[in-house]
């Protein structure tokens, strides 16, 4: 029981701290990138608790109930891979979250969150499919859904599901709103959406809708670390060079339009995964 | 299918002016696009009829900070022509030397945004840093870094060194360096040419049918530029009009690349040409008559209708800036496209709504 | 002024217009001169291969333009734009702002003309708005 507990607290305070961390690390290096000094490392969070100081103002009562259960199921969805549970609960787990943060978005009248929201679940049903093949690649390795037998596998994955892999990293750049796939919501709001989504949330709610980014960030981190599970040490390097790459992409692509999200990443992260598992199990 | 309408402005995050656009949108596609002017007019032309015509140069410069020597290079060059004053050699040559780094400060400034729009936020930053020189150079030359107050009607109010002209050649080599390794950028990288490339496509029919003007008639194939006509120095210099035929956004952001090597190159030869002498005729008399004063700007062709009936003031300026003779290109270019290219599509007019709203 | 100047009246602009048109000119803009209480000089100016031509309109604030916007689309913005500030009706416009491009609806006198609300001329299209408020004076 204490045990649990223990586990539950890491779960909890992983997120807010790894997935702020990871967030201010990124707009540091983005800055460099950009051959700008950047905020300190901590900014991420002075700018969550300013949101958090503010007043409260919501649309409707669906908005903030939608924000509440968006950053309960992305925290429920990390201590769940925290506990090492089920990897399809996990991923069905934060697709609720994701889908009812484009619901909160819905809830409001105005067309910038509109057209947002519509874009988020394109986005979510663009890379669920392949978030949940790469589910199934690892089931097909190890034989269980369990994160801890993923745990306990002697081999790397990544060297059996390299392909696999690459597809993880379309789902990575979708699910961290990176270019070219910042469709619904960009980091700043220079596109014509303003901030998409995140148009119509103030305050605290934003705030908390930051929160669950850093839960979100971190558990696809945790996902794509899965790929190297024979350690800390090689999981953690693992996980930061994705999010490194995915910063280099980022600054070095235009954004594009859903329609070619759609296309590509469906054509090319579906034949990638597929190609990868089919050469798996029929050679 | 669902309609809404989206008001892109007055105050929206792409385009930091207050312009509106009421966007009809079925399914993220623009069915109509209206714009709403007026949110910022200020009535300078109605100024002219209360300030005296030497201090209409300070006016017109204000017009728009990024056009501004433009501005008064065109209104100096009306009074000129009306009052009969021929200006000297050196301060003609002056008078290219700032215009051509305000084409080149205007332009790197509107790629910098343009990369912006579709969410290329390093080249925009590249860009501006690129940009920053030229507004040192500016600002070394002529004392402002946007505004540069130095024309005058009947020639120029600040002189340049030697020293200068070399340090000016110097800082502009290093502008050029930098500006060649942006380009396969522009040029070539796969997601601007996905994001740009067949956009907003205007034809050279439509383009001459709805009084396009400057980059924006120039990529649609039509060599027009009005600093053919010889004015200041430029009969005395070798420049031929940059041109794309595409008409689309990626055409008018080659055609404003192509300028930026034109403008460093136009630079380096009056630079280099730079006659000695008076930087300033004597004005006398008061104007009177009319005339059309034409001039390139970034954004295309300026025009400055001045009519004076001898008095102190004038009687009437009337000022059509580049971007007034663009925005119905705009409203034909905007239906039709997709909700997420309309920033792209917008900015690649480069509207300049302070310029717009006098 | 560069270039030559033909002098038009209401009943000829729009041949003269399509004539230019056909020739292949484009339009520059329109400027407007106050030219006395009731008058307004409205200068059309076009280009050709960097070549200027004026046409020059002597307008009354009694009788409405004809707009060249159904010929030159270039030309509803500057019409528009001397609607508002000369207080002059054009008729036929592809895009009618009814004077509120620069201005707000409630705006009484116009940049470049004074006039009292009592010599308000009718709008040439129904205006709801106006129409109510010229009935109310």
């Amino acid at each position: 029981m204490n045990h649990a507990l223990i586990i539950l607290g890491i779960g909890l305070v992983a997120g807010p701290l790894l997935g702020g961390l990871a967030g201010g690390l990124d707009r540091i290096v983005t800055a460099r990138l950009q051959a700008r000094t950047g905020p300190p490392v901590w900014q991420p969070y002075y700018d969550v608790i300013k949101l958090m100081a503010k007043e409260l103002v919501v649309v409707n009562g669906w908005q903030a109930f939608c924000v509440y259960s968006y950053l309960f199921a992305s925290m429920l969805a990390l201590i769940l891979f925290v506990m090492q549970s089920d990897l399809l609960l996990i991923l069905f787990t934060q697709a609720l979250g994701a889908v009812f943060l484009a619901m909160g978005a819905l809830a409001s009248t105005s067309p910038y969150s509109q057209v947002g929201a519509h874009r988020e679940l394109l986005q979510i049903l663009t890379y669920e499919p392949l978030l949940f093949l790469v589910g199934v690649g690892i089931f097909l390795e190890t034989g269980s859904f369990k994160i801890s037998v993923v745990m306990q596998w002697k081999d790397p994955l990544i060297l059996k599901l390299p392909l696999l892999f690459a597809a993880l990293g379309y789902v990575m750049i979708i699910k961290l709103r990176k270019s070219p796939f910042d469709l619904a919501a960009s980091h700043h709001a220079h596109q014509e959406l303003v901030r998409g989504v995140f148009t119509d949330f103030s305050g605290p709610l934003l705030g908390m809708i930051e929160i669950g980014h850093w839960y979100d960030t971190v558990l696809i981190l945790g996902i794509c670390s899965l790929f190297w599970a024979t350690g800390p040490v090689p999981m953690a390097a693992l996980a930061a060079a994705a999010y490194a790459t995915i910063i280099l992409i980022d600054n070095a692509a235009a954004r594009l339009n859903w329609r070619w999200m759609l296309g590509h990443v469906w054509a090319m992260g579906l034949a990638l995964a597929l190609v990868n598992l089919i050469c798996r199990h029929q050679g | 299918m669902r309609t809404s309408v989206i008001p892109f402005g007055p105050q929206h995050p792409v385009l930091p002016e207050p312009l509106q656009l009421k966007l009809t949108v079925e399914d993220e596609v623009i069915t109509e696009a209206v714009p709403a002017l007026g949110y910022v007019h200020r009535g300078l032309e109605a100024l002219a009829q209360n300030r005296d015509f030497h201090q209409m140069v300070q006016v017109t410069e204000r017009v728009c900070g990024i056009c501004s020597v433009l501005h008064a290079i065109c209104y100096c060059q009306g009074l000129e022509d009306i009052m009969g004053i021929t200006v000297p050699p050196r301060a003609r040559y002056l008078r290219v030397i700032w215009g051509e780094l305000l084409r080149l400060h205007s332009h790197l400034l509107w790629m910098g945004l343009f990369a912006d729009s579709f969410g290329f936020e390093s080249l925009f930053m590249q860009l501006w840093k690129i940009r920053e020189r030229v507004l040192d150079i500016q600002e070394a030359t002529t004392g402002n870094r946007v505004i540069s107050g130095t024309i005058r009607v009947g020639g120029v109010s600040r002189d340049m060194d030697a020293r200068q002209v070399h340090w000016i050649a110097d800082q502009l080599t290093w502008v050029a360096h930098q500006v060649r390794q942006i380009e396969p950028v522009l040029r070539e990288d796969f997601t601007i040419r996905r994001r740009t490339e067949g956009k907003g496509v205007l034809t050279s029919a439509q383009a001459r049918e709805l009084g396009a003007v400057g980059p924006v008639l120039r990529a649609s194939g039509i060599a027009q530029d009005i600093r053919q006509t010889g004015y200041a120095a430029y009969g005395e210099l070798d420049f031929e009009p940059v041109t794309a035929t595409a008409g689309d956004c990626h055409a008018r952001c080659m055609v404003r690349l192509g300028e930026i090597d034109q403008s460093i190159d136009l630079i380096h030869q009056a630079l280099d040409r730079l006659p000695g002498g008076d930087i300033r005729s004597e004005v006398r008399g008061r104007p009177q008559g009319e005339t059309l004063m034409r001039v390139e700007q970034p954004r295309g062709e300026v025009v400055y209708y001045i009519r004076a009936d001898g008095g102190k003031t004038l009687s009437r300026v009337r000022i059509r800036t580049p971007t007034f003779a663009n925005i119905p290109v705009l409203v034909k270019l905007l239906p039709g496209i997709f909700l997420s290219d309309v920033p792209v599509v917008v900015l690649s007019i480069d509207p300049c709504v302070s310029c717009l709203e006098r | 002024m560069n270039g030559n100047t033909t002098t038009v009246e209401v009943r000829n602009l729009l041949g003269e217009a399509t004539r230019l048109k056909i020739d292949g000119y484009r339009l520059v803009t329109l400027s407007g001169v106050n030219t006395g209480p009731d008058q307004v000089e409205i200068l059309y100016h076009f280009d050709k291969d960097l070549t200027l031509v004026h046409l020059r309109l002597a307008a009354s604030r009694e009788a409405p333009v004809p707009s060249i916007s159904p010929i030159y689309p270039a030309a509803f913005l500057a019409e528009n734009e001397i609607q508002d500030l000369f207080h002059i009706r054009f008729h036929g416009l592809v895009i009618d702002y009814q004077g509120t491009l620069f201005l707000p609806r409630e705006m009484e006198s116009t940049p470049f003309c004074r006039y009292d609300r009592s010599e308000t001329p009718r709008p040439v299209s129904p205006d709801p708005q106006s129409a109510k408020s010229a009935g109310g004076a």
